[in-house]
């Protein structure tokens, strides 16, 4: 590991800008934990927040909740990095048109994919139980989405094909001689696949399932349409009752659950630093590779039919669903005389769905573009350097994930609506700006960690040997390098701010309205066709952002250096 | 404290009389626009009213619609911050009877269209009555004969139904909540007792819920939305209105402290109670509030609605009633 480079005047400045748009927020809650009354109010100081945690239903409400998402974040990893490894490094027919289906339902609104659900597998006339007692004729339901399972089954279809991102990236980008030294000492595919190939990706696999747990304990939707009416309680809808379904908000405890949760979920940083140590992970050197495609034989039909069933399931039935809804008068109703194309008409005459459009495009691409390049800087000091201070930017930049984004919101907008002096910030979009790059920079800085620590500091070694400043070097040895991660990072974060709602409903201002909103504007007043057209609207997106993504990386294949 | 501006300038329209509203007028189009602070999430009712508004007026409404608790908090980091940007509150009675508490209102100091509030509908100053939103039995025309429809809360007890419920949750704030504080009082606690041993599938989902009903998944959800049914048309469900009466929400309108635009503020509430705006929530399918307006529409018994003072109570007895 070479020493550090970047000025230290630039680091102090990455450090103070990460601990005001992270601690700051959370400091509003701490305080907010700590005292009788929301910030602004007159009250006295308590720790009655915290002695209302320790009650056996809490203990139960945490034991379901570690449960639920360690079940969906193991079925998820092993279904993603299947399916990445078949599109990544086999010669499954027809890979290439997989990868770019697989990763779609991530970014369906989730109230979209849990109504289409809902209608599939309820146990009273869901088509599927439908189908089962008509072909078995037993009067038994085969699945019944109000339950454990099926909470399971609803965050799988969103966490999934995230994890499928992440790992077909990492699986491309990484040199095969590793593989092949393996293969010809004798390993078996097996065995290189579990020794090598796994062992190289131990820093974004443990950070993925980090991601995807952490997100699976704040997973909010699936708990509240599915586990609530089979009275499954999860640490989310019971901060969601304290703050939005209590006779009085209860800011106080709410805030006090939420940080609790970040303190236990910050010992899993703890944890991937035992694992990860001081062991190297480099992948990608100055020579030049293309990433090793294994040839399946006969066998590639069966990966194929995998990953066919795969999309059929958690894409074409929800987008099915969504298509065929966004031409009828009503979701589920089917019938010739409710045929329509009212909903397109109505999005395309709502001056509000426009002027939410532009906002959040703007904001989307200003939020994403300044959240990986913060995340990028802090991600270098992190994997790059010895500094004592890495790992305070390291925690820095994980904590806006572990605490529930419903908690964070109301800390943003005790921040930003409270700064003091002449800063009005607030009901602008520039409070906006700073809350989507406060909620989305763990996930920059994780995505471009796990990139850079694959790269040889040779290559950087070189570039500085022949006279570039280091922000020459970041920009056209490191960035270059992991660009691949970089735009599936960049994709990432424009679709987690277009669906980013809790922050936004609290800062939005007349005329800053977000499209997320909107969303939730039709959705309460029941109109799930006109939420479909958006969903559709946004899958175009989605479609356009990856083949541009597609054309951008092949221009920097890895391969080619 | 240091009253800002905006307070001084609705301080003084307190003293106006009725001859002095055009003053009020005038003041409006020189402050030249109103923000309204609305909890009726995506109601295309809204948007017709500040439509119209803005026709009668030429002064645009900006309106930031979000849930009832998110207003709440909203609209008290704002006061405590000093940075209002809302000038008109739009929220349930309860809701507004806790920010009256919370004393984020200035009195509306006098309206043109005050004295048109039809009984029992009244003004204390600073509330102001806009319109009123009634639930009751959404029943599948498909599933259940018109013969066996529920014609009173009551007969939700009968063994029929046994299985058969889908409910807006009863335990935290929302529909469900109103429903069960609305009816404890006129029905009495046999009454929930009884229909806890009917086994509701209790759900948070109001719109789905409806059309979950017209699926055919249940035959009844309770408590549903009068208003809903326009949105609704063409799916086989009706709405019964129980032989007792409806429980309904208030919807309420207030000038926040520190109002950018004050006196906009006040010339869209007295607007809400024109003809104009009463004959728009009338075609939604809302209750009216005042009298010549109510005159050609159907105006259905009032059972009960939801009381900030004995909120609390009725949560612990739901929760011991609906375990």
């Amino acid at each position: 590991m070479r020493a550090f480079s970047l000025p230290g005047l630039g680091v102090g400045l990455l450090i103070l800008v990460l601990a005001v748009l992270t601690l700051y927020p959370l400091g509003m809650l701490v305080y907010g934990s700590l005292h009788t009354t929301p910030p602004g109010e007159t009250g006295d100081f308590s720790l009655a927040g915290y002695r209302a945690l320790a009650t056996s239903r809490n203990a139960a409400v945490l034991a379901n909740t570690v449960g639920i998402s360690l079940v969906k974040t193991i079925l998820s990893m092993v279904l993603a990095l299947g399916l990445a490894w078949i599109v990544a490094r086999t010669d499954t027919p027809g890979r290439r048109t997989m990868e770019a289906l697989i990763a779609i339902p991530f970014f369906i609104p989730p109230v979209l994919t849990a109504t289409a659900w809902g209608m599939l597998a309820t146990p009273r006339g869901g088509l599927i139980n439908l189908g089962w007692t008509g072909l078995t004729g037993s009067s038994e339901p085969l699945v019944n989405i109000y339950s454990y399972g099926g909470v399971v089954w609803h965050m799988m279809q969103y966490t999934t094909p995230f994890l499928f991102l992440l790992f077909a990236t990492a699986f491309k980008s990484m040199d095969p001689s590793l593989e092949e030294s393996s293969r010809m000492a004798g390993a078996s595919s097996w065995a290189t696949f579990r020794r090598v190939t796994l062992s190289l990706m131990l820093p974004i696999t443990t950070s993925a399932f980090i991601l995807a747990f952490v997100r699976g304990v704040e997973a909010f939707e699936s708990p509240m349409f599915f586990g609530t009416p089979a009275r499954i309680h999860v640490l989310t809808t019971e901060i969601y009752n304290l703050i939005h379904h209590d006779t009085e908000p209860d800011y106080q405890a709410a805030t006090a659950l939420a940080l609790f949760v970040m303190a236990l979920l910050s010992l899993l940083i703890v944890w991937q630093w035992r694992i990860l140590g001081s062991r190297s992970f480099l992948t990608v050197t100055g020579r030049g590779y293309q990433p090793r495609v294994t040839p399946l034989g006969r066998w590639r039909w069966f990966t194929f039919g995998i990953a066919l069933a795969f999309i059929f399931v958690s894409v074409a039935l929800p987008i099915g669903q969504l298509a065929l809804g966004s031409f009828f008068k009503f979701f589920g109703f089917y019938r010739r005389d409710m045929l329509t194309l009212q909903h397109y008409r109505d999005v395309w005459e709502s001056r509000l769905f426009f002027r939410a459009l532009s906002n959040t495009l703007l904001l989307g691409f200003a939020g994403a573009t300044a959240t990986m390049l913060l995340g990028s800087l802090a991600a270098y000091v992190v994997v790059r350097t010895r500094l004592p201070v890495r790992r305070v930017l390291e925690v820095l930049a994980w904590l806006p994930w572990m605490m529930p984004g419903m908690v964070l919101a109301v800390g943003l907008l005790w921040a930003y609506a409270l700064l003091p002096g002449p800063i009005a910030l607030y009901g602008t979009r520039w409070a906006l700006l700073i809350a989507y790059v406060t909620l989305s920079l763990p996930l920059a800085v994780r995505t471009m960690a796990g990139a850079l620590s694959r790269i040889s500091a040779d290559l950087e070694e070189c570039s500085r040997v022949h006279g570039a400043t280091f922000w020459t070097t970041f920009r056209r040895i490191l960035l270059s390098l992991s660009w691949p991660s970089f735009a599936v990072g960049w994709i990432f974060l424009f679709f987690i701010i277009l669906r980013e709602l809790s922050a936004s409903i609290l800062l939005y201002g007349p005329g800053s309205e977000v499209l997320s909103v909107v969303v939730m504007r039709l959705w309460s007043e029941g109109k799930a066709e006109e939420v479909s057209v958006i969903a559709l609207i946004m899958l175009l997106f989605v479609f356009a952002f990856r083949f541009l993504e597609a054309r951008i990386v092949k221009s920097h294949e890895v391969g080619s250096w | 404290m240091v009253k800002s501006p905006a307070v001084f300038i609705l301080a003084g329209s307190l003293a106006q009389s009725s001859l002095e509203w055009p003053k009020v007028v005038d003041a409006a189009k020189r402050e030249g626009k109103v923000v309204l602070y609305s909890a009726l999430v995506g109601a295309p009712s809204t948007s017709r009213i500040t439509e119209a508004f803005e026709v009668k007026y030429g002064i645009p409404v900006e309106t930031l619609e979000a849930r009832a608790s998110e207003l709440l908090e909203r609209v008290r980091t704002e006061q405590a911050s000093g940075r209002s940007l809302g000038d008109v509150s739009y929220n349930g009675s309860t809701a507004t009877e806790r920010q009256m508490h919370d004393s984020v209102f200035v009195p509306h100091g006098g309206l043109s269209s005050a004295s048109r509030l039809a009984a029992p509908f009244t003004s204390d100053g600073t509330r102001l009555p806009a319109f009123v939103i009634h639930f009751g039995i959404l029943v599948n025309t498909e599933l259940v004969k018109p013969s066996e429809e529920p014609r009173s809360w009551k007969d939700l007890l009968l063994p029929r139904w046994k299985g058969q419920i889908l409910a807006d949750d009863v335990h935290p704030v929302g529909s469900g909540s109103l429903f069960f504080q609305a009816t404890y009082g006129k029905l009495g606690r046999e009454f929930h007792e009884k229909l806890a041993a009917q086994d509701p599938s209790f759900t948070r989902d109001p719109r789905g819920s409806q059309r979950r009903v017209a699926r055919g998944e249940y035959p009844v959800f309770l408590p549903s939305s009068l208003a809903a049914m326009k949105e609704l048309d063409g799916l086989p469900l009706k709405t019964v209105v129980p032989s007792e009466g409806v429980v309904f929400v208030l919807y309420q309108t207030a000038v926040f402290k520190n109002a950018p635009h004050p006196n906009a503020a006040r010339l869209f509430m007295d607007f809400l109670l024109s003809d104009e705006a009463q004959a728009i929530y009338a075609e939604d399918g809302y209750g009216l509030v005042v009298e010549a307006s109510q005159k050609n529409t159907s105006r259905p018994p009032l059972l009960g609605t939801s009381d900030l003072a004995t909120m609390a109570e009725m949560a612990r007895l739901a929760r011991e009633i609906y375990k």
